[in-house]
């Protein structure tokens, strides 16, 4: 039980992270399709810097969790400036921001793989051996272990992520930030009527260059996190569709904090089920084929979403293109 | 706007949730998108052409293991001798298909081929077609079986034997609950009989030892050997459950099983097809098979002229007596089944006093044929 909670967690803070960064994005008015690209992208660069950083500056591989730290924020530049491609096209130019995204979309896993064949001959980027200070080997891992304590505190603090906590702090600070402070009220406002955010003043292009850039940044980080937690520490050009997962739980979670936080929990938790029912007599005794748990989740998001779809309350300016002219 | 968006954010969703159902065992969907042209590099450069070329079925080319074996072998003979080589990868990586593989065979015979090493059984219909259509070019079959023309010989191991010595070995060190994660899905023979050794060797150190032994035995991801979030989590669980040592028999799924073992202080692993234990300090030991030291031989003959005479359309079983199968012992790390117990068993391996079975199923997805073994319990994923 322990287990299933503690990997529902780690499947859990990507999504969470990444639905955050669709909600500020859209909130501001600019509909960010591109999660999925971002995250491969961001979790690209995290993981060539994770890989510089432990070949060449030995002083990383001994101190691992400031790597991390140094790999996430790497990430969530990388991010923020590739999402910047799309608050140019889509802010400057007002192009089509389905379009825009789903081109960074096709755009980040190309260049993430093409980059990787070109310079290792594989398909994905691994983390080896490294070698500390002193010479010692060390393999690749972020992992804190904490195996002496009660059962209650192991699903928070053994087998843990670094990144968990992060995360989790991250998610309550821009929580309260796009609710309670001036700047986050004027990043909503663009969402919902940018017209009359703009008569009062307000830069609707500067709210709306920064909400996207903070959603690019937290999905940068995003995938970062995914990789460097469930999947192997290694860059391959893809996330397994986290970030569209990610833009329903968005969805899903009405573009409101508590109802993402939920969301993903439920995402979180079916994903590691279709992974880990085998481990349980109970899942096992069923006799269901695999494959059949690896569809609940991404079928969970269809049902949902075409429940909630009515209910749904998406911020009213979305996807528009702000034209001064129609005030 | 709105109706617009949804319809084709519900479109997005779609195709994701195919991509994932479709490829559970395989961590990038995009990859499908991706059409990757066939990586080529040069490794000994020459204006002229490349004689010796290596053309991968559809793990990468740098896998720790299998691929990267047979590539060594082919580049060390190359720069010995100084021929030109170089490699080949299939379109479409982990998807390849029959039509890239042919593809890559015929570029690198465009570009001068006179002899291609093909590592993996799946390469058996490209090779077929391309070996029919170019007599004149040799081609080396690792890992399959003669197939009636001239030009095709075939290298094959004893898996078996190398799979028993490493589940002998992990019992007498004394674990007793062993997990074995294969790739290919059940139908690659090779991996089929390092699993189906694995558990022999177990049972035999089992019952010399009077003890009682699991092993967890799973085919369900890696299906194209690649690393993935569910091989990561699944094994993660093993060791939560209790698992002592995986053997992660499958190119790059050892990155999953490595990074699902960092999680766990006790958690030990072991490699295959060549020496593994460079990758981390928790590989106990690893099942090899000799694949660059064959693949050099080979082209030493073919290069000494003596193709027609020893190789053409000829299947070689390699094993222990022939020096290729075992444990690597350079890196020798067990305790309690000390180097000299090894070479023991191996000795006895090597002269037939104890033959370990091959005989493994086409299709071994499923608990059936692991079955009857005295103190080895085999649980089924």
């Amino acid at each position: 039980m322990v287990f299933i909670l503690q990997k529902t967690l780690i499947f859990t803070i990507p999504l969470l992270i990444v639905a955050l960064a669709g909600m500020f994005a859209e909130r501001s008015g600019i509909i960010n399709i591109a999660l999925d690209g971002i995250m491969i992208f961001g979790a690209f660069i995290g993981a060539v810097v994770a890989l510089f950083l432990r070949t060449n500056v030995s002083f990383f591989v001994d101190h691992n969790q400031l790597l991390f730290i140094t790999c996430m924020i790497a990430a969530a530049l990388a991010g923020a400036l590739f999402s910047l491609l799309l608050s140019f096209s889509a802010i400057k130019f007002n192009a089509n921001q389905t379009i825009g995204g789903t081109a960074l979309n096709l755009l980040a896993p190309a260049i993430a793989l093409f980059l990787i064949k070109v310079f290792t001959s594989k398909d994905q980027l691994e983390m080896g051996m490294a070698y500390d200070t002193l010479g010692g080997r060390h393999d690749f891992s972020y992992v804190i272990t904490n195996g002496e304590l009660p059962d209650i505190l192991k699903i928070f603090f053994d087998k843990m992520y670094i990144s968990t906590y992060v995360c989790i702090i991250l998610f309550i600070i821009l929580s309260i930030f796009i609710y309670k402070t001036k700047t986050g009220l004027r990043i909503r406002s663009c969402g919902e009527n940018p017209q009359a955010a703009d008569s009062v003043g307000i830069n609707v292009y500067k709210m709306r260059y920064l909400g996207t850039s903070i959603s690019g940044a937290l999905a940068g980080l995003g995938g970062y996190v995914y990789i460097a937690t469930v999947a192997n520490g290694t860059a391959s050009g893809a996330v397994a569709g986290m970030g569209f997962l990610a833009l329903a739980i968005m969805i899903f979670g009405n573009w409101h904090p508590v109802g993402i936080a939920f969301g993903a929990l439920m995402f979180g938790f079916l994903k590691c089920l279709s992974v880990v029912y085998s481990q349980f007599e109970f899942t096992k005794n069923l006799g269901l084929p695999m494959y059949f748990y690896n569809i609940i989740p991404y079928l969970a998001v269809l049902i949902v979403l075409a429940f909630s779809a009515g209910k749904s309350r998406a911020p009213k300016a979305e996807g528009i293109p702000y034209d001064k002219g129609s005030r | 706007m709105n109706k617009l968006l949804k319809s084709s954010l519900a479109a997005l969703l779609a195709v994701s949730l195919f991509g994932c159902t479709n490829t559970s065992s395989t961590p990038s969907e995009e990859k499908k998108e991706e059409k990757t042209e066939e990586k080529t590099e040069e490794t000994t450069t020459n204006d002229g052409e490349f004689k010796i070329a290596v053309v991968t079925d559809v793990g990468q080319l740098m896998d720790k293991g299998f691929n990267q074996g047979t590539y060594e072998g082919a580049q060390a003979y190359a720069d010995a001798n100084g021929i030109p080589m170089k490699y080949y990868q299939p379109a479409n990586g982990g998807d390849a298909t029959d039509n890239d593989r042919i593809d890559a065979m015929k570029q690198a015979i465009e570009n001068g081929a006179e002899i291609i090493v093909t590592p993996g059984f799946l390469q058996a219909t490209a090779l077929e077609a391309v070996a029919k259509e170019y007599p004149d070019v040799k081609f080396v079959f690792v890992d399959g079986w003669a197939m009636g023309y001239d030009n095709i010989t075939a290298i094959v191991y004893k898996e078996q034997e190398s799979g028993y010595l490493a589940g002998y070995a992990a019992v007498m060190e004394g674990y007793t609950k062993l997990g074995f994660t294969g790739g290919g899905g059940g139908s690659n023979p090779a991996v089929n009989r390092f699993g189906y050794g694995f558990v022999q060797g177990a049972d035999a150190a089992a019952k010399e030892k009077g003890v009682d032994v699991e092993v967890k035995y799973s085919y369900k991801y890696g299906e194209t050997f690649s690393a993935s979030t569910e091989l990561q989590t699944q094994i993660a669980g093993w060791y939560a459950d209790g698992t002592e040592v995986v053997f992660s028999c499958g190119g790059s799924m050892f990155q999953s099983v490595l990074s699902a073992a960092a999680e766990y202080e006790d958690a030990r692993i072991i490699g295959v097809d060549v020496d593994q234990s460079g990758e981390s300090s928790k590989v106990i030991t690893s099942a090899v098979k000799g694949l660059s030291a064959s693949v050099e031989q080979v082209l030493g003959q073919y290069y000494d002229g003596k193709w027609d005479a020893e190789l053409a359309n000829v299947a070689q079983n390699l094993g222990a007596a022939e020096n290729a199968t075992g444990l690597p012992e350079d890196t020798w790390s067990l305790t309690n089944f000390s180097l000299d117990d090894y070479k023991a068993l191996l000795g006895k391996i090597a002269n037939g006093e104890v033959t370990p079975d091959a005989n493994v199923p086409d299709d071994a997805n499923n608990g059936d044929w692991l079955t009857n073994f005295e103190k080895v319990k085999v649980v089924f994923e």
